[in-house]
């Protein structure tokens, strides 16, 4: 590298085309990820809107949804965000203008693939992981190139010193990579199928280990970064505290990593892991506050940019998001708050007021601020901005409060007893009349939402289309600067160097991930041998894979906590060995519907068959959509050899016979079933349909320890 | 509570070392960036943002 600096001036071109391209895919995907989100919130408080089409049945839309706005909206985002401020940050285009495309065109097949797969029924079932195998394999190879584009280009750099937006983005793309590699290690059992190697408990804490780091490094991290970068810059004055945001990003790394337990709080993952997940996310309150502070105080002595740029509004709104949910975080991962939050749509309220107000929000102030510059215009009109600020903003209210108000509302309802001591409310579905009227509320804040975003295509339509046409991009004078400094400080040492620095970053996740992940593996040591269950059998694991096609999990958990009223309603709670063999576990994480961990032999297999049909017939006023396909569509026998044979590689107990002969098992116990339904009045035939192998698979769920 | 979460390490001066390791990180990161001769480079570094030639 040319370690001479000075008065050289070079004139240098940016990419602004690939900026360009992905603030488009930005607001395309975004437009996608905001419509799938009205429809199933439409769908909750509206069950008929289902359709008896399976496509678009709540539980393979759901997933489209949250993979819409985590990749493709906020994933779009964030390059066309780093790809813009990384070229001026650092004084050099980006490395490779072919890898920029292969990356922008690489994941823009990733998410179609996606919108293709997911509503076809093709999942793990693991929540923002539900892709499957041959597309985790693409967004691995897609991830390298973004990497190699972006660390390239750090090595071109003509400013030795590195600003804080650049370490957030690099603790990004190193963590990212981890945690997509190490959950999505899974063994193919088919084209488009195959079960992880993870099982039960082992299953559940990579899983929310992952999970809750792609909030982390997925939708904070990044957009800390731009952040730190647009609020400056939109205010014209430097940051407020240089200072606090290295201690924000440090603090961030190293304890955002540990936190994920705390999506499984009072599961039957070993008691330690809990209290450490709640702890470290207790610790993010401070870098957090740390960090919201800093973005708002960087405004100090500039408010008055809010009438003249109005834009402004965005990131003000944003900041106060952030801190609003990163204050509410660490609040539901305290025991006591999770036993009433957790499996509600509380968490959803949360959830939301972290994606749409303040990476929504975020997104939006920049695309505002790009959109003009980018195409060297003026935009077109300053007052449809501040009406689509305030319309997203009474939106993400009425969202947020809805859904906060419902979830407090049914979490109590749960646990309500009376002076016997028995349950208040023993039917669920008494639960869940009570705050249909809040989903209505809920899905009027994500129209608004909507309303809003529409008149900000329409603005930034209008914008591009008065932009001067047939620009020539404009070359920018830069020289080196920072190489020519005789008495190297230390600081010049460690931020100036920037693998050294991506090694530190590394190890600082590296750290709490081996820490709390490590022990699982050993899952032996948690199994009690006098607990340990039967695996399923050939015909359930048939009927388990139906349950995860129709993403059963994204309403029904298979996790009863030792809370007095659960037990009361549900039964004993859940222990580690029900689910040692799960691949993947299925403890779900919302109950729209009651848990289903012990509903085996609850009732006849014909009520099962009833209930999927037309869950009305037997649950007056139940929003769950029909089924009636599952009576209609065979089940996938040929395949159970192969599926056994990989469990049993992974461990299950299977005896040989069992694998060699599945499919004849399943058939046997589907005739039994089958007889058993015909006698109580079914039509003839069911033996060949997905119905009765989901049938023995939900008659088995509790069922397995009882020798 | 406290006896469950530690119910499976028997090592507790683990807990202890982790705590010294966090605590000290943290202290040397505040040491290391209000070290007086930081403040130069740090008013250089704020102002990066808004000296990119835009």
């Amino acid at each position: 590298m040319n370690t001479g600096t000075g008065s050289h001036i070079e004139k240098i071109f940016y990419d602004d085309d690939i900026v360009k391209k992905f603030v488009m895919a930005t607001m395309i995907w975004g437009a996608a990820a905001f419509v799938f989100g009205l429809i199933i919130a439409t769908q909750l408080a509206y069950w008929p809107l289902n359709t008896n089409w399976e496509w678009v049945s709540f539980g393979r839309l759901r997933p489209l949804h949250t993979n819409a706005a985590i990749f493709a909206f906020a994933g779009n985002a964030i390059f066309a965000g780093i790809y813009h401020s990384t070229q001026r940050l650092l004084k050099a285009r980006m490395f490779s203008d072919a890898l920029s495309k292969i990356h922008f065109w690489g994941w823009q097949l990733i998410i179609v693939s996606a919108a293709i797969t997911l509503p076809l029924g093709y999942t793990q079932s693991k929540e923002y992981a539900e892709l499957e195998w041959p597309i985790d394999i693409a967004i691995t190879l897609i991830w390298v190139v973004f990497a190699i584009n972006f660390f390239g280009t750090i090595k071109r750099r003509r400013e030795k010193h590195m600003y804080v937006a650049i370490w957030f983005y690099i603790a990004t793309i190193i963590t990212v990579a981890v945690l997509h590699i190490v959950n999505s290690i899974e063994i193919p059992v088919g084209m488009l199928q195959s079960y992880p190697v993870y099982s039960g408990i082992q299953d559940a804490l990579v899983q929310w280990w992952y999970g809750h780091n792609a909030v982390a490094f997925f939708l904070t991290t990044p957009f800390l970064g731009l952040m730190y970068y647009y609020v400056p810059k939109a205010a014209n004055r430097p940051v407020y505290s240089y200072r606090l945001s290295i201690v924000h990003f440090w603090a961030l790394v190293f304890i955002y990593i540990w936190a994920g337990p705390h999506h499984l709080l009072y599961t039957s993952l070993p008691e330690w892991a809990q209290t450490l997940g709640m702890i470290f996310s207790l610790m993010l309150w401070a870098p957090s506050w740390g960090g919201m502070i800093n973005g708002l105080l960087t405004l100090k002595g500039s408010w008055h940019l809010l009438r003249t740029e109005p834009l402004i509004k965005f990131f003000v709104a944003a900041l106060t998001f952030y801190g609003m949910s990163t204050f509410e975080g660490p609040l539901l991962s305290i025991k006591s708050v999770s036993a009433l939050g957790h499996y509600t749509d509380w968490i959803i309220g949360h959830v939301h007021s972290g994606a749409l107000g303040w990476n929504g929000m975020l997104t939006f102030g920049m695309i505002y601020f790009l959109v003009p510059r980018l195409w060297k215009t003026e935009l077109y009109s300053k007052k449809l901005l501040e009406n689509h600020f305030w319309i997203s903003l009474t939106g993400v209210l009425l969202y947020y409060i809805s859904l906060v108000v419902a979830g407090i509302t049914q979490g109590m309802m749960w646990r309500a007893v009376d002076k016997d001591g028995a349950l208040v409310y023993p039917d669920f579905i008494e639960t869940v009349v009570r705050i249909v009227p809040l989903y209505w509320v809920r899905a009027l804040g994500g129209l608004l939402f909507i309303i809003g975003f529409v008149m900000m295509c329409y603005n930034i339509y209008k914008t591009i289309k008065a932009a001067p046409k047939n620009q020539e991009p404009e070359s920018v004078q830069v020289s080196r600067s920072g190489y020519d400094e005789k008495n190297e400080q230390p600081h010049r040492k460690l931020e100036g160097m920037g693998l050294t620095f991506s090694v530190l970053a590394f190890l600082a996740i590296a750290v709490g991930s081996v820490i709390e992940i490590y022990p699982t593996l050993s899952l032996h040591k948690y199994v009690n041998p006098a607990n340990i269950v039967e695996p399923h059998t050939p015909l359930e694991i048939a009927g388990r894979d139906v349950y995860i096609k129709e993403g059963c999990y994204t309403c029904h958990s298979q996790q009863i906590r030792p809370i007095a009223s659960e037990v009361l309603r549900y039964g004993p709670a859940s222990t580690i060995e029900e689910s040692m063999y799960d691949r993947p576990f299925q403890w779900g994480s919302k109950r729209t519907g009651p848990d289903l961990s012990r509903v085996g032999k609850k009732y006849p297999n014909l009520w099962h068959l009833n209930h999927m049909i037309d869950p009305r017939a037997v649950t007056p006023k139940s929003i769950m959509p029909n089924y009636p396909w599952l009576a209609e569509k065979n089940t996938d026998y040929l395949s159970l050899r192969k599926k056994l044979s990989v469990l049993k590689m992974l461990g299950v107990p299977y005896e040989d016979d069992v694998v060699a002969n599945a499919d004849i098992h399943a058939q046997k116990q589907a005739m039994e079933i089958a007889a058993d339904l015909e006698s109580n009045g079914a039509p003839k035939g069911l033996e060949k349909k997905e119905i009765v192998a989901l049938i023995a698979y939900l008659q088995s769920l509790g069922q397995k320890g009882k020798k | 509570m406290k006896q469950e979460a530690l119910k499976f390490f028997t090592d507790t001066h683990l807990t202890s070392i982790g705590l010294l390791i966090f605590f000290l990180f943290f202290v040397g990161v505040m040491l290391w960036i209000y070290r007086s001769s930081s403040t130069e480079i740090y008013r250089r570094m704020e102002q990066m943002p808004l000296k990119d030639g835009e």
